[in-house]
C-alpha cells in the first residue's frame, strides 16, 4: 500500500470513528467533529465501517447491476452460434497436421477427425444473428444481444478457465468479479448480500468457491453463495424454538447491554457489531422475501418456466431478476453439465447437450424479456458464456473412438453474449477461421471482458486496484499489459 | 468492519530534517524515491537505464549519458535538474505533481552529503537500541515494556491502568491457549493476585504454556501458513490424508520445539542425516499445496505450480517478502532479481512430487505410534537397498564398451506407425492410444544385455521435459528361420537412475513399467539383461515388443515416441544376475518389503529429493510464464539477504539452516512480529506478509529489533518463553478500555497506549461456544471430523464425496480438528474470515459482518452450546439472578452490574411468558417455558460483544 493510500486510511479511519462516536447514544457524542467531506471516488476511501456503502464509481457507468449466467463445463459455440459451412465439409476427414502442431489438448491424441456442425443454423431477428436449432426461444431476444464469437483464453482445463474468467488468474487468490465490483461499488440494498451466487442444483464449479472468492480483497467482498431451495442464506432462519417475536425481544436486549459495554469499554467496533446483528435481522426478512418466489404470478412462472422448491436454472434467472430489482450488485448463476465430450450421453452433443441448452433458452430469455420490460435492461448487463471453446475436432479419448459424439477443450475460440448495462444489441463482434477453431478478426481475451466490464461499471480497469504482493494488483491483471477495453462493443 | 493501518510514520514523505542534521537514506529519502520515482524508475521499468531500487542503477550512468545522481555534487546530478526543470518534456516526475520544494532540498542535501545508500531496514541485521530514560522508570516488567513506554513519552501519553484480573486472565487464556478460563481458574487467580501479582500471573503463564490446548491454539495459527487442507483442490478436490503433519505441529508446539529446529524440520527434514520418521512427516509441510486431478490436466504446469507456490510460501511464511512477484520480472520495489526466484525456485525442484493423483510420494505412517519409527526405518532401508541394488548397472553400463545399435527392419505396432529415422533412433508417430504396442523385429545377434534408450523427440532442452515415456511391459522372443518363437526370460531391469513412482523392474515383472512417468525429463536408458547370455544362429531374428499402459489423468497415453535400442555383448552382465550375493540382497528386499506392508499405516505425503543423477534442470521463465524457457540456473539465494555468493550446489537443507542462522536478518524479526501480532492483534509491522518497501514500516523498529535478538538469542528460538515475555509484561496488562482521545488518536493502538481488544477467531469462537456449553471435547489427534454442517454445502463437481456427521465426541471437537476442504470451506470458519488454505495466509484480515451474527445467533452448533450453558446455569444456583450472573461469568469472566442482571432477569421472565403462550416452541429449546427463556438468555450471552472478543 502507498503512503499517499496509508495516510487516506488514516483520515477515513479518523473520520469514521468520530462519525460513530457521535451518533453513539451515550456522552461520546459530545466527541462530535467534523463530519465527512464531500466525498469523490479515491480508490481505497472506502468507509471502513460499512465496507458495502454504495460508492460512486470513478466515472458515470451505464451498467449498475451485472448478471453473469455462467454455463460451466463450456458449451460449444459450434452447436449454438458460430455457424461454419466450411466445417461441415470437413465431417469426418482426418485433421490436418498444422492444426495440431504446437497444440496442447485436454484429451485428443494423435490425429483426430474433424467434426461438422450437429445442429441445423438459420439467421433470426433484424440484426440476423446466426443461431441453431437448439435455441428457439433466445431466437426471438438476438436484437438485444451482441455476441463476441471471437473470444478466447489462456487455459484449456476447467478448473484453471474457470479462474482465469471469473478473477483474471488461472491460480487461485485473486478476487473475482464481483468481488472488484462490491468492493468498488458497494451494494445498494444493505439488507442483502451484495454479491450473491446461485448454482443449478447439481454442483459446484470445477474451480469451486475461489471462483466467486474475494482473493486479496478483504474477506467481506467474497461471493454469498445462496440456495432457491431451502434457506437462500445459511444460518438464514430462525432456530427451532426462537420465532422472529422473541428473537427480536432478545436481540433488544442485547443491543442494550452492548450498548452499555461500547459506552464502558469506548471501543467503536462494538458499535458497527450492534449495527450488523440489526442488519442481519433485516436481512433475515429481506432475503427471505426476496427469495420466496410464490409472491410471482402463475403466468410470470409460465414465462420462466420455473417450479418453485426446485433447485434450476430457471428459478435462479428468475431469482436474479427479484435480487436485481433489489438492488443487488452482482449476481452470478453457474450451470452446470456442457463439457460435452461424449464420453458418456450426459456430456455427448448427441445426449446431454439438448438437455442443457432447454434448461436454459426458456429462462434466460425470460430474464432478458422480463428485465428490459421493467426498464431494468439498460442498467443490468448481463453476460452468458462458458470458459472456454471446443474443439472442431472429433474428440479421441486416449487415442480412441467415444461412445457418444462430443468435442474436446479449446482455448483458442469461443463465442460469449452480452445485453445490457451500456452493450450494443443486435451486433456480432469478432470472428473465428472458416472452421471456428482460432478466433483471427478482432480477438478478445478473457482480461479484455473484464477491463470491459470495468469500463461499463464506471471503472478504468488498471485504477481500479489493490496493494497487494507488492504491486497494485487489479482485475485485469498486471502481468497481462496488452488489456483493453473493447470499445466496438460499447454504445 | 475493515481494519486499516494508520502510519506513525511522516506519512506524506517530508521528512522534517533539520538542515543540520545528517539525511537519512532509508529515514528520509527511500519513501520519496518509492513514492515518485520507482514506478518508472524501479525493478519492473527501468525507464532511462536508471532504477532507484538498486544502488548502482541509481548512482550508474543512465542511457542519456548523464549520472543521475553524483555523490557530493548536486549540481551535477542529473536528477536533481529533472526535479527542478521548467521545461515540461524535462521534468520529473513525469506522471505526477512536482515535488515540493522542501523534498527537492532534502534530496539535494542528501546528494551533498555524499548520497550514502542504505540498504531497505529489513535487510540489514537487527541490533540492540538502549532505551532512552523513561518518564516511569517502574512501569516496565519486561525488557520489551521499555521500548514500548520510551515510544509513548515521545507521544506524550501515559500507558494504561493495569486491566483487571479477570480481563487479563481471559485475554491471555484466549491468547495462549485459544479457550476461556474456566471459573475455577478465574477464582484461583483473583484470590492470589493480590499477595503476589508477578508469582500469581507467572503461575498462570506457566500453567497455559504447559497445556495440551497451547498446541492446538498455535497450530491453527501456522496451518494458515502451511495452507493446511484435508483435501487436494482444484475441480474434483479429493481428499487427502495429510492430519498426520497437523498433530506433528500440535505436537511440536506443546513441546516447545525451537524454531531453528521446527524450520529446518518441515523444510528439509527428509534431507537430514537418517532423518527420523518424525523429521520426515514434518516435510509434509510444503507437500500442502494443491494437486490437480481434473482429467486432461498437465501434470507439469501443476508441479511447476506447486514449486512456485513452495517458494512463494517460504518467502511469505519465513521472510515476510513479497516474492511471488519475482516470478515475473525483477521486484518492482525491493532488489530482488528475476533470476534469483528461479535461483531459489531451483532449491526445490528436485522432489519427486509430479501432481500425480496418489500424492506420490508418500511415506508410511504407521497407526501405532509405537510403530512410526518402526515403519521409517524400513521404508529408508528399502530406498537405501533398492539404489544399492541399481547402482552396479550404472557401473557396468558406462563400462560396457560395446553396444552395438540393434536395426529392426521389420514392424507391426498395433498403432500408428514405426520407423527408423535418419539418425538411427526408431520413432513411433500418429494416434497412439493407452494399451497400444510398438512391436519390430530385426536380425538377431547374441548378446548379454540390451540397453533400450528414451528420447524425447526434440533436442532442445528448453523444450523438454516432454509426454511421459513408459515401457510398461517389455518382451523380447527369438524368431528362428522357420518361424518358430521362443522367448527370452528377462531376469532383471536396470535404470540409469531410480526417480518416478514406477520401479523398472515392472516393466518385466507387471506393474507400472520402465521410463520417465509422467513426463519424460530428458534421456533416459534401461538395461535388461536375460537370465542366460542370448545365442543367436544365423537367419534368427529378434522381436521387441513394447506394451505402453500407464496413463495420465484423463486417459492420456504415455508411450515411446522415439528410443533406440543397443546389445554388448559383455558377460559381465550374466555374471552379476546371477551372483549369489545379489539374488540374497533381492531376498531381503523382499522380506523388508513384506514387513513394512504388515504395518498398518496411513500414507502421507512427503518431501522426497531426487537423486544427483535425476536432477531436473531449472530454467528462467520469460515473463513467468513455463512454456517460454530461457537460461538455465544453480540453486542459489538473493545477493541482498545473502551477499557471500551462495554454492552452486547448494541443497535445500543448506537453505533451511541459512534461514535460522545469524547471517538472515528477516526470520527472527518475522516471527517475533508475527507471535506480538497473534498477542496484540496487529503486528509491530502490520503487514505482516511483506517487509519489503512496500509493506508497512514498523510501528516500533528497536521494539521489533529487540524481540527478534531475545528470541533468537537469548531464548534460542524458544517459542514458549519468548510469549511468555510478552503475557507477562506491563504493556500486554494494560487494560483495553479506549479513552475517548484514544479512540481518535490511535484507533487500532499501533502506539499501545492500552491493553488489545479483538474480536476472538472463527476456531476461538466455536471453542468458546463448545466449552462454556460445557460439550468441548479434549479428545486431540487423528483424523479430521465433520460437526453438522447445513445440507448441500459441499457439491464438489465429477466428486462423490459426502459430509458424513461425525457421531459422539468427535461432533464436539476443537476447531482445528474440523474437515478442512478447500474448495467448499467450513461455512461458519469462511464467514469468520479463516482462509481457504488454498494458499499461505500470513494474516487474517478481520471483518464484522451481519452474516457473522447469523452464525452465532442461528447455527444449530451454537444454539446446542446455549442449552449447554443454560443447563450449567440452572445448576449453578436456584436464584435466577445468580443464575445470571453465571451465565455472564462464564460467557465473559465478568462480573455482572446489576443493571445488566436486570436487563437479562427481564429478558427471562418476558421470554418465559412468551414461551409459556408457545408452548410448542418451548419444547423446542426445553422441557419448560422457563428452561427455553433461559436457553435464549444464553444465546444472547454468548453474543455478547464482550463473549466475541477478548
Amino acid at each position: 500500500m502507498s503512503y499517499q493510500n496509508h495516510l487516506r486510511h488514516a483520515q477515513l479511519a479518523h473520520q469514521t470513528r468520530r462519525h460513530f462516536l457521535s451518533t453513539c447514544t451515550s456522552g461520546l457524542g459530545a466527541l462530535w467533529l467534523a463530519t465527512t467531506t464531500g466525498r469523490a471516488w479515491a480508490g481505497l476511501s472506502r468507509d471502513p465501517a460499512k465496507p458495502l456503502a454504495p460508492m460512486l464509481p470513478q466515472f458515470p457507468a451505464t451498467a449498475k447491476r451485472v448478471i453473469y449466467l455462467h454455463m460451466a463445463g463450456s458449451p460449444s459455440q459450434h452447436e449454438l452460434f458460430d455457424y461454419k459451412p466450411d466445417l461441415a465439409k470437413l465431417n469426418g476427414k482426418e485433421c490436418p497436421k498444422e492444426f495440431l502442431e504446437g497444440k496442447q489438448f485436454a484429451f485428443i491424441q494423435g490425429v483426430p477427425k474433424m467434426l461438422g456442425p450437429q445442429f441445423p443454423f438459420k439467421q433470426y431477428g433484424q440484426s440476423g444473428a446466426w443461431l441453431s436449432d437448439r435455441l428457439p426461444h433466445f431466437s426471438s431476444v438476438v436484437d438485444d444481444v451482441c455476441f463476441i464469437k471471437s473470444m478466447h483464453t489462456d487455459q484449456f482445463n476447467h478448473g484453471p478457465a474457470q479462474l482465469l474468467v471469473h478473477t483474471g488468474n488461472q491460480n487461485v487468490g485473486a478476487p473475482s468479479i464481483g468481488a472488484w465490483a462490491t468492493y468498488g461499488l458497494g451494494s445498494e440494498n444493505q439488507n442483502l448480500p451484495g454479491f450473491i451466487v446461485l448454482t443449478s442444483g447439481g454442483k459446484n464449479p470445477d474451480a469451486g468457491k475461489s471462483v466467486w472468492g474475494a482473493g486479496y480483497l478483504p474477506s467481506v467482498y467474497q461471493g454469498v453463495q445462496c440456495r432457491s431451495e431451502g434457506e437462500p442464506v445459511l444460518y438464514l432462519g430462525d432456530p427451532p424454538g426462537i420465532p422472529r417475536p422473541i428473537r427480536r425481544r432478545a436481540l433488544d436486549t442485547l443491543e442494550q447491554l452492548n450498548h452499555q459495554l461500547a459506552e464502558d469499554v469506548g471501543d467503536p467496533e462494538t458499535l458497527t457489531r450492534i449495527a450488523q446483528y440489526e442488519m442481519a435481522y433485516r436481512m433475515q426478512t429481506d432475503a427471505s422475501d426476496a427469495f420466496d418466489l410464490r409472491q410471482e404470478s402463475a403466468a410470470m412462472h409460465q414465462f420462466y418456466g420455473t417450479q418453485p422448491g426446485r433447485e434450476s436454472f430457471a428459478n435462479n434467472c428468475l431469482l436474479a431478476r427479484r435480487l436485481a430489482e433489489r438492488g443487488v450488485r452482482y449476481i452470478q448463476l453457474f450451470h452446470w453439465g456442457w463439457d460435452s465430450h461424449g464420453d458418456c450421453q450426459g456430456n455427448a452433443l448427441n445426449g446431454g447437450f439438448t438437455d442443457r441448452c432447454k434448461e436454459v433458452d426458456q429462462p434466460m430469455t425470460a430474464l432478458l424479456k422480463d428485465l428490459k420490460q421493467r426498464g431494468l435492461l439498460d442498467d443490468t448487463l448481463v453476460v452468458w458464456g462458458g470458459e472456454f471453446g471446443r474443439t472442431p475436432m472429433l474428440e479421441n479419448r486416449g487415442g480412441n473412438d467415444n461412445p457418444f459424439v462430443g468435442r474436446d477443450h479449446n482455448p483458442g475460440a469461443f463465442t460469449l453474449w452480452l445485453a445490457g448495462g451500456g452493450v450494443k444489441p443486435g451486433i456480432t463482434h469478432g470472428a473465428t477461421d472458416p472452421i471456428g477453431y482460432q478466433s483471427i478478426i478482432d480477438k478478445v481475451s478473457t482480461h479484455d471482458l473484464h477491463a470491459t466490464m470495468l469500463h461499463l461499471m464506471g471503472f478504468d480497469h488498471q485504477k481500479l486496484t489493490f496493494q497487494t504482493q507488492g504491486a497494485p494488483q487489479r482485475l485485469s491483471n498486471i502481468t497481462k499489459p496488452s488489456t483493453r477495453v473493447v470499445r466496438q462493443i460499447v454504445a | 468492519m475493515l481494519r486499516h493501518p494508520l502510519i506513525l510514520m511522516s506519512l506524506a514523505g517530508v521528512a522534517v530534517v533539520a538542515a543540520d542534521e545528517p539525511v537519512q537514506f532509508n529515514r528520509d529519502v527511500r519513501p520519496i524515491l518509492m513514492k515518485h520515482c520507482s514506478s518508472c524508475h524501479g525493478g519492473v521499468k527501468e525507464a532511462g537505464g536508471i532504477s532507484f531500487i538498486y544502488r548502482d542503477k541509481a548512482l550508474g550512468l543512465g542511457k542519456s549519458g548523464e549520472h543521475s545522481i553524483v555523490p557530493g555534487k548536486p549540481e551535477e546530478s542529473a536528477m536533481l535538474r529533472h526535479l527542478k526543470s521548467l521545461d515540461p518534456d524535462e521534468l520529473m516526475p513525469k506522471h505526477g505533481p512536482p515535488l515540493a520544494a522542501a523534498q527537492i532540498a532534502l534530496l539535494g542535501r542528501w546528494i551533498a552529503q555524499g548520497a550514502e545508500w542504505q540498504e531497505h531496514w529489513a535487510y540489514l541485521a537487527p541490533k540492540e537500541t538502549p532505551p532512552p530514560a523513561l518518564s516511569d522508570p517502574a512501569w516496565p516488567t519486561s525488557s520489551l515494556d521499555r521500548f514500548v513506554l520510551a515510544h509513548l513519552d515521545q507521544e506524550k501519553l501515559k500507558p494504561a491502568p493495569q486491566a483487571t484480573a479477570a480481563e487479563w486472565l481471559r485475554r491471555v487464556s484466549f491468547d495462549l491457549i485459544g479457550l476461556p478460563p474456566s471459573t475455577d481458574e478465574l477464582n484461583s487467580f483473583e484470590t492470589t493476585v493480590g499477595n503476589d501479582p508477578f508469582h500469581a500471573r507467572e503461575q498462570v503463564v506457566d500453567r497455559l504454556l504447559g497445556s495440551p490446548r497451547f498446541g492446538e491454539r498455535w497450530a491453527a495459527v501456522w496451518l494458515d501458513l502451511a495452507r493446511y487442507s484435508d483435501t487436494y483442490g482444484f475441480e474434483k478436490d479429493p481428499g487427502r490424508n495429510i492430519w498426520p503433519y497437523r498433530d506433528w505441529v500440535i505436537r511440536a508446539f506443546n513441546q516447545d520445539m525451537p524454531f531453528d529446529q521446527f524450520t529446518i524440520e518441515q523444510l528439509a527434514g527428509d534431507l537430514l542425516p537418517n532423518a527420523s520418521a518424525s523429521q520426515r512427516l514434518a516435510t509434509a509441510f510444503h507437500r500442502n499445496t494443491q494437486n490437480n486431478t481434473e482429467g486432461g490436466t498437465d501434470d507439469e504446469e501443476f508441479r511447476v505450480a506447486a514449486v512456485i507456490d513452495r517458494v512463494n510460501t517460504t518467502w511469505t511464511t519465513w521472510q515476510g517478502t513479497s516474492f511471488g512477484c519475482t516470478q515475473c520480472h525483477s521486484h518492482p520495489y525491493d532488489p530482488i532479481r528475476h533470476e534469483e526466484f528461479y535461483r531459489f525456485a531451483a532449491l526445490f525442484n528436485n522432489t519427486e512430487d509430479c501432481d500425480l493423483d496418489d500424492d506420490f510420494p508418500t511415506c508410511r505412517v504407521a497407526n501405532d505410534d509405537a510403530k512410526r519409527e518402526q515403519a521409517a526405518t524400513l521404508e529408508s532401508q528399502l530406498r537405501t537397498l533398492r539404489t544399492q541394488l541399481n547402482q552396479p548397472g550404472q557401473t557396468l553400463a558406462a563400462a560396457t564398451t560395446d553396444w552395438q545399435p540393434f536395426t529392426p527392419d521389420a514392424f507391426a505396432p498395433s498403432h500408428g506407425t514405426l520407423t527408423v529415422a535418419a539418425d538411427g533412433t526408431i520413432r513411433s508417430e500418429g494416434t497412439l492410444p493407452v494399451g497400444c504396442s510398438h512391436k519390430f523385429s530385426g536380425p538377431a545377434k547374441s548378446f548379454t544385455a540390451l540397453r533400450l534408450r528414451m528420447l524425447p523427440t526434440s533436442d532442445d532442452p528448453k523444450k523438454w521435459p516432454e509426454r511421459g515415456a513408459v515401457a510398461s511391459s517389455f518382451r523380447l522372443q527369438l524368431i528362428d528361420a522357420a518361424g518358430a518363437a521362443t522367448g527370452i526370460a528377462l531376469k532383471e531391469v536396470f535404470a540409469d537412475y531410480l526417480a518416478g513412482p514406477f520401479d523398472p523392474m515392472t516393466a518385466i515383472r507387471g506393474g507400472g513399467g520402465a521410463g520417465d512417468f509422467p513426463k519424460l525429463n530428458g534421456p533416459r536408458g534401461f538395461v535388461f539383461v536375460p537370465e542366460q547370455p542370448v545365442t543367436a544362429t544365423a537367419g534368427t531374428r529378434l522381436e521387441v515388443t513394447i506394451k505402453q499402459d500407464a496413463a495420465t489423468t484423463g486417459n492420456q497415453a504415455t508411450p515411446l515416441r522415439r528410443f533406440a535400442i543397443d546389445l554388448t555383448s559383455n558377460e559381465a552382465w550374466s555374471a552379476l544376475v546371477s551372483d549369489p550375493q545379489r539374488i540374497a540382497a533381492w531376498q531381503s528386499h523382499q522380506a523388508l518389503k513384506q514387513e513394512l506392508d504388515a504395518i498398518p499405516s496411513t500414507l502421507v505425503p512427503e518431501m522426497v529429493e531426487r537423486s544427483a543423477a535425476a536432477q531436473r534442470e531449472t530454467r528462467v521463465f520469460a515473463r513467468g510464464n513455463r512454456m517460454i524457457k530461457e537460461r538455465s540456473v544453480s540453486p542459489g539465494l538473493p545477493a541482498v539477504l545473502a551477499p557471500d555468493a551462495s554454492a552452486a550446489d547448494m541443497s535445500r537443507l543448506e537453505m533451511a539452516r541459512w534461514l535460522v542462522s545469524e547471517r538472515n536478518p528477516l526470520t527472527a524479526r518475522v516471527l517475533a512480529n508475527r507471535l506480538w501480532g497473534e498477542m496484540f492483534g496487529v503486528g509491530i509491522v502490520e503487514t505482516m506478509e511483506d517487509f519489503g518497501a512496500a509493506g508497512a514500516p514498523p510501528s516500533h523498529p528497536e521494539l521489533l529489533d529487540h524481540l527478534a535478538l531475545r528470541l533468537r538469542d537469548t531464548h534460542h528460538w524458544s517459542v514458549k518463553a519468548f510469549l511468555k515475555d510478552i503475557a507477562l509484561s506491563a504493556t500486554y496488562r494494560q487494560s483495553n478500555r479506549i479513552t475517548a482521545d484514544l479512540a481518535i488518536r490511535d484507533p487500532h493502538n499501533r502506539l499501545l497506549a492500552r491493553g488489545p481488544r479483538n474480536r476472538l477467531t472463527a476456531e476461538m469462537l466455536r471453542d468458546q461456544a463448545l466449552a462454556v456449553g460445557g460439550l468441548l471435547s479434549p479428545k486431540m489427534y487423528g483424523p479430521p471430523v465433520f460437526p453438522p454442517q447445513p445440507a448441500g454445502v459441499w457439491n464438489s463437481v465429477y466428486s462423490g464425496a459426502a459430509w458424513n456427521e461425525s457421531a459422539g465426541e468427535d461432533r464436539l471437537r476443537r476447531g482445528l480438528y474440523t474437515y478442512s476442504k478447500r474448495t467448499s470451506g467450513y461455512p461458519a470458519f469462511l464467514t469468520f474470515d479463516a482462509p481457504s488454505h488454498d494458499l499461505c495466509c500470513a494474516r487474517r484480515l478481520p471483518t464484522n459482518t451481519p452474516l457473522q451474527a447469523l452464525i452465532t445467533l442461528n447455527d444449530p452448533a451454537h444454539i446446542e452450546a446455549a442449552q449447554g450453558l443454560a443447563k450449567r446455569m440452572t445448576e449453578h444456583a436456584p436464584g435466577l439472578r445468580e443464575q445470571m450472573a453465571f451465565g455472564v461469568l462464564l460467557a465473559t469472566q465478568q462480573a455482572a452490574s446489576p443493571a445488566m442482571l436486570d436487563k437479562l432477569t427481564g429478558l427471562h421472565i418476558a421470554a418465559t411468558t412468551d414461551y409459556q403462550n408457545a408452548p410448542a416452541q418451548a419444547a423446542k429449546l426445553a422441557a419448560t417455558p422457563e428452561a427455553a427463556a433461559l436457553v435464549l438468555v444464553a444465546n444472547t450471552l454468548l453474543n455478547l460483544d464482550s463473549a466475541l472478543t477478548k
